[in-house]
């Protein structure tokens, strides 16, 4: 069979598009690959290729107090993240895509702008605001700063799946008996139920990944990206790749856990 | 569609018996637009009465307003004589089939159907005895109740619609087209269907369409809109025989209109298409003959008929077993229908004659 | 059955307040108000005291008591070399934005036509990074790139002289800047070619165009829109970084987020940080306003209607 120019040059580029995609993923990965390479070196300069490998940096940062904490604020931080922003764009998202009102194209674009921003100059921005308003910084003032950018990013993640839900689902349900707390329950949050997934989960990794924004509003608390920050510039120890690993992993592990459970939840049965 | 596909239920019956739902200049805005503009409507109890008009007539607006949906800016909505216009949906004992037919994608036939009980309060066992006398009534298989509904065929998705409205067990039931997006065959099917379970249910029926043909197969009386107003309402037989308007007979399906004027002998004579007509009764001075393309047939040079016309014949469709000829007057065309009669076939681009009875023929005025 | 339509229901209905039609106009404005209150707080009210702090006396921190112009003149001083700063983020920007551009195009298409059933998992590998922060990701590039690390060290193995002094240089920032911000360039990318229907290039290929023609003709014009939010979000977020150079650049050169960062940390001067933060804002707001003003977002998002 033979191919005519037009469909031989086709395959070509597709061809070409599929390598330079794979290449772009394999440079994408590579300084994750190479932090943990890094990490699992036994001696505290790091040189390639390894002379010797251990788990003992991954050992001490696990040990480590310090770093325990460390854990502890991101944790907090991403948990009320998670959940304040959830609610505020769960909201915000029937405003952006559910109901037709007069301000919404508006609305649309307002939503947009925070996203638009350089994270850094948006937080030296609130610490100037928190300090004009006689706050002290804390992971608190830092979790109403991820909720500036986080709860626009979730509230178009969640839009997006909104978009498809046929609003005569609920009138239907509403004819057929539902009161309004009933059409919520019965039909409204499960067949959204996707979408605030994922916008949970976006929320919740942003949040534990960020650093522009922890860096000026944090106060004496310290994020793990921070911490890892501080000791790039300064101090550096193999705790440092170690830590970025496991944080690395542990972003991972959220996301395919709850890959697979969604998974598991769309193939049960309707029952 | 011809004459004889219309089994009407004696007319005088429905207007004899009890009306369920009176609309009193019923108005709806939105707002400097007027989508439904003062309609006013008696409907019997247990009739089945279709409202149709093209897309952008309003239909959907009155229907939601029926349902609930939609509140009126004026005008009166009765069920049974107590106005219900601010009543919600979920309190009124009517049930819309949508379009969509929005049935939950999340839960399987049996929930859907259960869905209204449910939100009653009525005990899960009697739910399931009545979800399965239902599935009974619109002919699903029982095995269906644990399938997924989006895993149902579109002709099965309109009966679990359907039996989910019925669980609601509403007094009247709305229909807004449900019946459009499935191809021809099926639609056909589930018309007849729709009209065997108002017969067993003796439900009072609402159903729109922009199909006067579907119209036509279920319906005891039709109700023809177009712009927010109703222009006619009447027995299929009255909307098809007697048209008021011609934007009604042209609703119809094909039919040859053209305009004439009174002459001083009491024929008309054609503004567009030249010829002088007969027009039975006694009508106004100006308007417009409508003949339907089954009454007109191509006559022959001799033959006398009390009205003719001089064309070209332009060319013919074969309508399985009825031919349709299409010929050019002027910068007019008539179409005219006949029946498949054997005999030659006239040549195409040759003069003809056609011809019609005035019988035949609808005077409407301008 | 019919107690539904006594009358003393319908009252108790009227009663229950307003309808769930009704209820819908004002519901769409109603469930926005968090996010605008969130708007309010959070966004325009720092930025209102940035641009209040940057005409207070330089040096001092008693806003809204004194007003002067004293620091855009201290920008505008030829003296100042804050114009480099600004001159490197421009130049690094634009930069980073036509590379990007090259460089995510053909995944975008990719994405967005080829991949068919493997285009979810490609997109969770783009996606991931963004849950990374985004100094464990440069870090990683500082270790690869570093004398004695993973390039260096795999080359000298192999015989080779070594890696080239790259790390610390302009370019390595510009690299860093490319390597971070590619999924802002590469998702709305791929929003922009999803919305060129396949029939659309179906039919002009039936009517003799030739693939460039093709895409020059259909494929672009239509995608434009998603292309352009893609390089408007990455210039305005690349203008305004820092991390890059600061953990791979080595300072080498100073970029203008990190004059401001400068002044309000170790100069303690926030008015004249100030003063430079509304600047670069009013670049970023002017462009971010020109560029999404007229955008149709229920287009892009995806809304059926």
């Amino acid at each position: 069979m033979s191919l005519s120019p037009e469909a031989r040059a086709e395959r070509r580029s597709a061809r070409f598009i599929a390598l330079w995609t794979g290449f772009v993923v394999l440079a994408i990965y590579t300084p994750i690959l190479c932090g943990f390479v890094a990490s699992v070196n036994k001696g505290r300069y790091f040189r390639f290729p390894l002379a010797k490998t251990s788990m003992e940096w991954w050992q001490k940062t696990f040990d480590s107090i310090e770093i325990g904490m460390l854990v502890r604020t991101s944790l907090a931080m991403a948990g009320l993240v998670t959940v304040i922003a959830v609610v505020i764009a769960f909201f915000g998202a029937l405003a952006y895509a559910r109901y037709d009102w007069k301000g919404r194209r508006l609305y649309q674009k307002l939503v947009l702008l925070p996203i638009f921003f350089p994270q850094p100059v948006l937080g030296l921005a609130l610490l100037l605001w928190f300090n004009a308003l006689g706050m002290q910084m804390s992971w608190q003032t830092a979790v109403f700063a991820h909720l500036v950018w986080i709860v626009p990013v979730v509230t178009l993640v969640m839009a997006i799946q909104m978009y498809s839900f046929d609003a005569a689902l609920e009138e239907a349900a509403f004819d057929l008996g539902a009161s309004r707390l009933q059409v919520l329950r019965e039909v409204t949050l499960p067949i959204l139920w996707p979408g605030i997934w994922s916008g949970a989960l976006f929320a919740f990794l942003l949040s534990w990944g960020n650093f522009p924004l922890s860096l000026y509003t944090t106060g004496p608390d310290t994020s793990v990206p921070e911490w890892l920050y501080a000791k790039m510039v300064a101090g550096y120890t193999p705790m440092v790749p170690a830590l970025g690993s496991m944080a690395t992993i542990a972003a991972a592990a959220v996301l395919l856990g709850m890959g697979l459970l969604a998974r598991a939840l769309r193939k049960r049965p309707a029952q | 569609m011809n004459m004889q596909t219309k089994p009407v239920t004696d007319p005088s019956a429905a207007a004899t018996r009890a009306s369920i739902l009176t609309l009193t200049n019923l108005v709806k805005t939105f707002g400097t637009y007027m989508a439904v503009d003062g309609i006013d409507l008696a409907v019997a109890d247990g009739e089945f009465l279709t409202i149709v008009g093209p897309s952008g007539c309003g239909k959907t607006t009155l229907l939601r307003m029926l349902a609930g949906l939609e509140l009126p800016t004026s005008g009166e909505i009765a069920l049974r004589g107590q106005v219900i216009n601010d009543l919600p949906p979920n309190r009124r004992p009517t049930c819309l089939v949508f379009q969509s037919l929005a049935l939950f994608p999340h839960r399987s036939v049996g929930e859907n159907i259960a869905f209204p009980m449910k939100m009653k309060g009525i005990a899960p066992e009697k739910r399931r005895a009545r979800v399965e006398e239902l599935m009974a009534l619109m002919r699903l298989p029982a095995h269906y109740v644990d399938r997924n509904v989006m895993r149902c065929s579109g002709g099965e998705r309109q009966r679990v619609a359907l039996a989910r409205a019925f669980a609601y067990d509403p007094e009247i039931l709305f229909f807004d087209e449900p019946l459009s997006a499935l191809d021809y065959k099926l639609r056909k099917e589930l018309e007849k269907e729709l009209k065997d379970i108002h017969k067993e249910t003796g439900k009072t029926f609402i159903y729109i369409t922009h199909s006067l043909e579907e119209a036509m197969v279920m319906s005891d009386r039709i109700a023809v809109m177009r712009s927010g107003r109703m222009l006619q309402v009447g027995t299929p037989e009255e909307i098809y025989t007697r048209p008021q308007s011609r934007f009604v007979a042209e609703f119809m399906g094909e039919v040859n209109v053209f305009p004439v004027r009174r002459a001083g002998d009491g024929m008309f004579d054609g503004t567009r298409i030249p010829g002088r007509f007969q027009v039975a009764g006694d009508p106004a001075a100006e308007g417009f003959i409508i003949v339907r393309p089954e009454a007109m047939r191509l006559v022959a040079p001799g033959e006398t008929v009390e009205n003719r016309i001089e064309a070209r014949l332009y060319n013919s469709y074969s309508l399985g077993s009825r031919m349709q000829f299409r010929l050019n007057v002027g910068e007019d065309h008539l179409i005219v229908e006949q029946l498949r009669a054997g005999g030659p076939m006239p040549d195409l681009d040759r003069e003809v004659s056609i011809g019609w009875d005035s019988r035949d023929a609808i005077f409407v005025e301008a | 059955m019919n107690e539904i339509v006594a009358s003393p229901t319908i009252a108790q209905a009227r009663a229950a307040g307003p309808r769930f039609g009704e209820r819908m106009l004002s519901a769409g404005a109603r469930c926005a108000i968090p996010v605008y209150v969130l708007l309010a707080l959070g966004f325009l009210a720092p930025l209102f005291a940035v641009v209040a702090y940057s005409f207070a006396t330089p040096r001092g921190f008693d806003v809204f008591r004194t007003f002067t112009l004293e620091n855009y003149r201290q920008i505008l001083d030829p003296a100042n070399t804050v114009w480099m700063s600004f001159a490197w983020s421009l130049g690094l920007a634009l930069l980073t934005v036509a590379i990007l551009t090259l460089v995510a195009y053909p995944i975008a298409y990719g994405l967005a036509r080829l991949f068919g059933r493997s285009a979810g998992l490609v997109s969770v590998l783009f996606v991931f990074p963004l849950f990374v922060s985004e100094n464990i990701r440069l870090y990683g590039w500082v270790l690869f790139f570093i004398k004695g690390g993973v390039l260096d060290g795999t080359l000298k193995a192999m015989g080779l002289p070594g890696a080239p002094e790259f790390l610390f240089t302009p370019a390595a920032t510009l690299f860093g800047m490319v390597y971070v911000y590619l999924p802002f360039m590469l998702f709305p990318m791929v929003l922009g070619l999803s919305m060129v229907p396949r029939d659309l290039i179906d039919a002009a290929r039936d009517m003799g165009a030739g693939r460039l023609q093709i895409w020059h003709e259909v494929e672009l014009p239509l995608a434009m829109p998603g292309i352009l939010i893609g390089m408007l979000l990455t210039f305005v977020l690349a203008v305004g970084a820092v991390a890059e150079s600061k953990v791979l650049g080595g300072q080498s050169v100073i970029v203008i987020t990190q004059d401001i960062e400068i002044a309000f940390t170790y100069a303690q001067n926030w008015p004249f940080g100030s003063a430079l933060a509304v600047i670069l804002t009013l670049i970023v707001g002017v462009l971010t306003v020109l560029g999404i003003g007229r955008l149709d977002l229920d287009r892009i998002l995806g809304r059926r209607s």
